[in-house]
């Protein structure tokens, strides 16, 4: 006998859900060193760049403007952090498709929306855990770099925790949008490409159109650093608030055409 | 609460109803309706490209039907419970991260449909390997990779199993393996429908068959049947002493059939032992060659005009 016998099995009545297609997505995200690999490099790289930004601001930053912002030059460092948090989304489900996984995902969790759902709320949940956990890294760390050299500002300062706490949910966003270009895409590289080209060139060929209204001010990059990141409001740019919803929107928008067309078509 | 999850049903399985898959101009499958029993191996035969990967798929709810459809346990892919633990699939050579341990691949499939941890270890053990198990998928052969595919449709126990060239890459002794284990599960009752380009494989595996080519079904049939259709093996035998040559093999019980060449077609006997009746009796041979007719032919001869045409449009467009 290969196997148990039919008639005697049993199982329950309820079916598979929410609990089994995420908890399949956390064993697929932990078995994989690419994964580790990439938040290491999300970590590593964003504190390494707010350093790098605060430590040569204390060098150049003689003659400070009133209004300078110490918070948003502590978390300059989460530009880095956008690009690694995205590529870990984009792969989640690329790494699927040239892998030949799909397949196996699909046929163990057929619901194709609970699937891509089980993802947004791994990656979702992962992102924003570790880019709560960075932005106050950056925060302490670059108030330690630039205290006694610049005014700097604490967490009980108004504008000061809100602007930690939304960069840090701010790629949670980013991961889930980079998921959401990934389903849409398929193919790692494509998808890269796209979210690189969506959050980074955006900003800076929007800005080089410079129309009426500063079209700019709307790209992920730039709702990040002027608006989302910013204590200080600054001029031109969008609240932080509604520049958070933007990229709510941005990334619902990129996830609602990922689960159409991940229902239409072939695995 | 728990309910028994084999209820004794003895009907089909797997139905297919007029499934019908259109790539563009192009059509894969072609109104296909055929239906899979349990407690015996149906092979899924034809040749490469005749849309036999293409069924299976849209039978799992992989690829979407463009018109017609495929119910597995009375009920849409997408519908059932419990996927892994009713329906187990080998979908192809490689459905798995290369980055990704074998162990770790069965342990997210058994994640996903509250499969007990203990049976990775079980289906691993019935495989072949749990001593690899901790490898990268990346690093096994195609014959390795091969039964990490069967250990992910057997993790569920499930009733109903599909297995898409389940011998390709496997070594003689796997592939050994593999017949015994297909007959196994459907003699523990279980509906294992097995698809192949290799008749002769699937005469040493299968009970009942589905032959297709170009997309359409071409028999559903037993291999039994099946080999009747083949011809027998015969003999040709060209003799000047006709008359007394065709009482000679009466004798010797032998069928015969006179030719319009004026050779003579018998069965029942083999070439050899027709040259020994000729010794003794006295006879004179011209000529005596034996006729390999066999399954090979039959299907060839079955699926020659689906793939002539096939050939013929692809030189076409």
């Amino acid at each position: 006998m290969v196997m148990t016998n039919l008639a005697t099995r049993q199982m329950p009545v309820s079916g598979y859900g929410t609990r089994q297609a995420v908890g399949a997505e956390l064993t697929k995200l932990r078995s994989i060193r690419s994964t580790g690999r990439t938040l290491f490099a999300t970590v590593a790289g964003t504190l390494l760049v707010t350093i790098l930004a605060t430590n040569s601001f204390h060098h150049h930053g003689r003659g400070l403007a009133r209004g300078f912002d110490s918070t948003n030059q502590s978390l300059t460092g989460m530009a880095i952090g956008s690009l690694a948090i995205g590529v870990l989304g984009v792969l989640m489900i690329t790494g699927e498709y040239s892998s030949g996984t799909i397949r196996s995902s699909l046929a163990a969790t057929p619901r194709r929306p609970l699937f891509l759902g089980a993802k947004v709320a791994v990656i979702g949940a992962i992102s924003l855990v570790v880019g709560e956990i960075l932005t106050f890294a950056c925060f302490f760390t670059g108030r330690a770099i630039l205290s006694g050299r610049a005014p700097v500002a604490s967490l009980g300062q108004p504008g000061v925790l809100r602007a930690v706490l939304l960069t840090g949910a701010f790629l949670a966003l980013l991961g889930m949008f980079g998921l959401g270009l990934g389903v849409i895409i398929r193919n790692t590289a494509g998808a890269i490409a796209a979210y690189v080209g969506v959050v980074f060139l955006l900003p800076v060929l929007l800005q080089t159109l410079n129309g009426d209204g500063n079209p700019g001010r709307f790209a992920p990059l730039a709702i990040l650093a002027n608006s989302v990141a910013a204590v200080v409001p600054q001029s031109g740019q969008l609240p932080a608030t509604t520049g958070f919803l933007f990229m709510a929107l941005y990334c619902a928008l990129a996830l609602g055409i990922g689960v159409a067309v991940l229902g239409r078509r072939d695995a | 609460m728990f309910i028994a999850a084999a209820i004794p049903y003895l009907g089909p399985m797997i139905v297919v109803e007029g499934l019908t898959k259109r790539y563009g101009r192009t059509v894969a499958v072609d109104h296909l309706s055929f239906e899979v029993t349990p407690g015996v191996v149906t092979g899924f035969l034809g040749p490469n490209g005749s849309g036999k990967s293409t069924t299976m798929r849209m039978i799992m709810g992989l690829d979407n039907p463009t018109s017609g459809w495929a119910r597995v346990n009375g009920t849409t892919y997408a519908e059932l419970r419990w996927p892994l633990r009713e329906v187990g699939a080998l979908l192809d050579a490689k459905s798995f991260h290369p980055a990704r341990s074998a162990y770790d691949h069965l342990r997210f499939l058994a994640k996903s449909n509250d499969i007990p941890r203990a049976r990775i270890d079980e289906v691993l053990e019935i495989v072949g390997l749990s001593e690899v198990a901790g490898q990268r998928a990346g690093k096994y052969s195609l014959g390795m990779g091969q039964r990490l595919g069967i250990a992910s449709a057997l993790l569920g126990d499930p009733g109903v199993l599909l297995f898409d060239e389940p011998i390709n890459g496997l070594d003689p002794e796997g592939i050994r393996w593999a017949r015994y284990l297909l007959r196994d599960l459907a003699a523990e009752g279980r509906t294992v429908f097995v698809s192949s380009h290799l008749i002769n494989e699937m005469s040493l595996t299968a009970e009942r068959l589905v032959v297709i080519g170009r997309g359409s079904l071409i028999a559903e049939t037993s291999v039994s049947e099946f080999a009747a259709r083949a011809s027998l093996d015969a003999v040709r035998l060209v003799t000047p002493m006709t008359a007394l040559f065709l009482a000679a093999l009466d004798d010797a019980g032998a069928v015969t059939r006179m030719e319009d060449d004026g050779a003579i077609t018998a069965t029942g006997l083999s070439a050899a032992q027709i040259g020994d009746l000729a010794t003794d009796r006295c006879l004179t041979v011209h000529e005596l060659s034996p006729l390999r007719g066999s399954l090979e032919d039959a299907f060839m001869e079955l699926t020659h005009s689906a793939v002539e045409f096939e050939a013929h449009s692809h030189s076409v467009s």
